[in-house]
């Protein structure tokens, strides 16, 4: 399906398994990418600790979902930017569950988000 | 200026920012703005249930949102997923607490919603 593309940035402010919004963030962003429509993930606030390596949520019973990050370029979401001063903010060190990431400083992060058509904050 | 505009709405009926989701719709129409279509995801979902009792004396948000299709013509979409974990829909029965306005959509409508129009606002 032909559709005009436009630059997409799903940026995520929230804690992983709190409740189910990570996930319903996720889903977007993996629809926006299977159109092939030009989508960056961001990551910042809370939204930092869905990258830690190693969580088990299986235990609270919430389904993996953060395995699904793995799969990002097959939906051609190569483009993943974290918060610095978040992950500073929190004390978390750059261990993440997935490669490919690009940890930025607030300046980058807020020049690179301008750079979207539309941003959708979840 | 932005010509057309989508909105998604992801905030449930007792949210006043849903109410401030209508008022500005309501602006861009008084505007000449086009409204391509409205898209409600996560609670917003809720909405379009057929089963929200809302005091007489208080704002009936849906009546707004049945309001606003049968008059401009909008499109209402609804992400399907969303409604049915939410238990707006049972497929297996096909029975569905839905106001007629609104229509179930997949995600994928989001984004022919957000290619074409000018602008996407989410609230």
């Amino acid at each position: 399906m032909s559709v005009k593309s436009k630059t997409v940035a799903i940026v995520n402010t929230k804690a992983p398994f709190a409740k189910t919004i990570a996930k319903e963030a996720l889903d977007v962003a993996l629809i926006y990418g299977s159109y092939e429509q030009e989508t960056s993930l961001f990551f910042q606030g809370d939204g930092v600790y869905q990258l830690i390596s190693g969580q088990q949520p299986e235990i609270i019973n919430v389904k993996n979902f953060l395995k699904t990050f793995s799969a990002f370029e097959f939906y051609d979401l190569e483009k993943v930017y974290i918060c610095q001063q978040s992950l500073a903010d929190r004390n978390i060190k750059a261990d993440f569950h997935i490669g490919n990431v690009n940890v930025i400083t607030t300046h980058e992060f807020s020049r690179l988000l301008h750079q979207h058509d539309v941003l959708l904050t979840f | 200026m932005t010509k057309s505009l989508a909105l998604i709405v992801t905030s449930s009926p007792t949210a006043n920012i849903t109410h401030t989701a209508y008022k500005l719709i309501e602006q861009a129409i008084n505007n000449n703005i086009t409204i391509s279509g409205v898209f409600f995801y996560q609670d917003g979902v809720l909405n379009a249930s057929k089963f929200l009792s809302v005091p007489s004396d208080e704002l009936q948000l849906t009546a707004l949102w049945k309001a606003l299709h049968q008059e401009h013509s909008i499109p209402l979409h609804l992400c399907a997923t969303a409604a049915e974990k939410r238990g707006l829909i049972n497929p297996a029965e096909e029975t569905q607490l839905l106001h007629h306005e609104f229509t179930l959509s997949g995600l994928g409508e989001l984004v022919m919603l957000t290619s074409q129009a000018d602008r996407l606002v989410q609230l």
